[in-house]
């Protein structure tokens, strides 16, 4: 009891602060949601702002962007990913480390910028491929910012997601993967054989885990699309970024309604999450 | 089928963290059992990945029924292994596991299953082939892994401490299992452990690895009789060493002169005795000594004797009593003496 008590005591200091910032941000939010806004005069608890959003085009065509960027990202990162570690994991731990652990200390906000500086049409890429003759001028360089495909949104979360994935697969790929690889080479198995029916099925659970994470973080995030995105449809939290900024107060119910949504929907992967780690968890 | 297996000068050094060896031959016949015997580190699960083609030797060749296999990939070399850790596939049922090598050869379902029933049946874990691996005990574990080995039929059975993770009445329980399946199935079996008696009660030559070099490579009851050197006679228990000079068919010792039971070359020598062969009698090679130590170990006791300048370690039946301080004739017969190198 006295070690639990202790435990308990050292997490206080943390669970304060995510009590505090994170649970009781989200409770405001729903209950700013529900039309609970005093300082305009509004205390009548009403679904108004669900029932708006929800018969509101925009917001369906916000939700579908933001379904395509996460789901795209993540799956391009999540195969390079998979990729990239398998072709790493005879090599040294240094060569990892420098390949992978860079990009992941680098910010998100950092990284967009890069990315505009490079694939943007009056950019490096654009003026490179000028000068090799691939376009007339930089100007006709595909556009790859605010386009309609929000290329430049995906290149800037799948360079920053795929280390993140590919050090979670490597992690896996290097324990016990490697030894059951051993035993399925004695038994007669081909390198693909290996590959499909061992390494594959042993990887998965981390590969999905870790994809899951990257998923529900670029559902959620705000930075990388709010600069690189187009104005409209936006995604869902630059969506109820713009409804907050609103100077009319009474939108404020709309931007926390989008929120709790944006909540929901990444609170139901990450309970899908939780479920994998501890299968994971059983296993190893 | 079993197969004849050869080692010819094999190395493998430069190696990271593999120990090293330096110019390993020997040769396992058909249907042997043959223990890779010496302390950690000494090279004897290096020499086994390199039979099983996880390793590539460095140099000297590894043949198999006489064809060369060093560039032959382990998937097709029908060398099937037994690591120390059980290494189910986690995502597979137990007789997925076992049926696992036969799928890979492009056995069909049906049949995998029921060869895979049966070598479950064969390892005594009938009744556990829809069972989870992580269902199971280590112990059991250990069963579906060589049944999963077996059902092969390999020209090779590679084990690597298969039981050193087991507890003592496992262990037993599991060394009497391999030897009913190696003589059953007749299989060509090269055993990696550190145990010395695992060695002796389960192979029928013994492989005596120091510090990656071949030491000795003989039937078991040979490293107690007529051991190499002095510490292959140390590995295997031996405390008796007695330094001489060889003469005419015997050696001149602390002792005394010493009769010899086979012609030694003239010059210095060492001795050595099993404690067991020490008599309590007078003789020929009969000299006086004092018991200085006396342990009681069930079916023996054990007894240090002081002699003329060396100590001589005795075990002897346990109705022999003797007591500390006690002076005795002690008699070591000339064809129990061995001449070490």
């Amino acid at each position: 009891m006295g070690g639990r008590l202790k435990i308990a005591l050292l997490l206080t200091p943390a669970l304060v602060v995510i009590g505090v910032l994170f649970a009781g941000g989200l409770v405001v939010a729903f209950v700013q949601s529900l039309g609970y806004v005093p300082a305009i005069g509004m205390t009548d608890l009403t679904l108004n702002a669900y029932r708006e959003i929800l018969s509101d085009e925009d917001f369906f065509d916000s939700l579908v962007l933001t379904l395509y960027v996460s789901g795209v990202s993540t799956g391009v990162a999540t195969v390079l990913a998979v990729v990239a570690a398998l072709a790493l994991r005879r090599s040294s731990g240094r060569v990892s480390a420098v390949v992978f652990q860079l990009p992941i200390t680098i910010p998100h906000l950092v990284a967009a910028v890069g990315i505009a500086l490079i694939v943007g049409q009056t950019g490096l890429g654009a003026r490179l491929a000028a000068l090799l003759g691939l376009v007339g001028e930089p100007g006709d360089f595909p556009a790859l910012l605010y386009d309609e495909y929000s290329v430049g949104i995906i290149l800037t979360y799948v360079w920053k997601e795929v280390p993140f994935i590919a050090l979670v697969v490597l992690a896996s790929l290097r324990g016990v993967a490697s030894e059951l690889e051993d035993v399925a080479r004695t038994l007669g198995a081909g390198a693909w054989q290996r590959f499909w029916y061992v390494v594959f099925p042993v990887i998965s659970p981390s590969v999905v885990a870790a994809s899951l994470l990257v998923f529900a973080f670029t559902f959620g995030a705000f930075e990388v699309p709010y600069l690189l995105g187009k104005s409209y449809p936006t995604i869902l939290p630059v969506m109820a970024y713009n409804e907050y900024r609103d100077i009319d107060l009474s939108a404020r119910p709309t931007a926390m309604a989008i929120n709790v949504l944006i909540a929901l929907i990444t609170g139901a992967v990450a309970a899908l999450y939780l479920r994998l780690a501890r299968n994971l968890g059983r296993r190893g | 089928m079993s197969a004849r297996l050869e080692l010819e000068n094999v190395c493998h050094r430069y190696g990271g963290d593999e120990p090293a060896l330096e110019n390993l031959s020997l040769a396992v016949e058909p249907g042997e059992l043959v223990a890779l015997l010496g302390p950690s580190g000494c090279g004897k699960t290096t020499a086994l990945k390199v039979v099983a083609g996880l390793l590539r030797p460095t140099a000297g060749d590894v043949r198999v029924g006489g064809l060369s296999v060093v560039g032959t990939p382990p998937e097709r070399r029908e060398a099937a292994m037994v690591f120390q850790k059980p290494l189910l596939f986690p995502h597979m049922s137990v007789a997925q596991n076992v049926g696992f090598g036969l799928r890979m050869r492009g056995t069909r379902k049906e049949e995998a299953g029921r060869r895979a029933e049966e070598a479950l049946r064969r390892v005594q874990m009938d009744g556990f082939a829809g069972r989870s691996p992580e269902e199971l005990s280590g112990g059991q574990q250990q069963r579906v892994a060589l049944a999963r080995a077996l059902v092969t039929e390999p020209r090779l059975l590679l084990l690597d401490e298969p039981f050193s993770a087991l507890d003592a009445n496992l262990r037993e329980e599991m060394r009497e299992l391999v030897l009913r399946l190696q003589r059953e199935g007749g299989h060509t079996t090269v055993f990696v452990t550190h145990d010395q008696e695992e060695a002796v009660i389960l192979a029928g030559r013994i492989a005596l690895i120091f510090d990656g070099r071949l030491q000795m490579y003989d039937r078991p009851e040979a490293f107690y009789d007529r051991p190499a050197t002095r510490e292959v006679a140390r590995f295997f228990g031996a405390t008796n060493f007695i330094e001489g000079l060889a003469k005419n068919g015997s050696a001149h010792t602390p002792l005394g002169d010493l009769k010899l039971g086979r012609p030694a070359p003239p010059g210095a020598l060492t001795l050595t005795i099993r404690p067991e062969a020490v008599r309590l009698e007078g003789g020929e090679n009969s000299f006086r000594a004092r018991v200085i130590s006396a342990s009681y170990l069930g079916t023996q006791v054990h007894y240090e004797l002081q002699t003329a300048g060396t100590a001589l370690r005795a075990a002897l039946p346990p109705h022999v009593r003797l007591a500390v301080g006690d002076e005795v004739t002690a008699r070591l017969p000339a064809e129990s003496l061995w001449v070490l190198k």
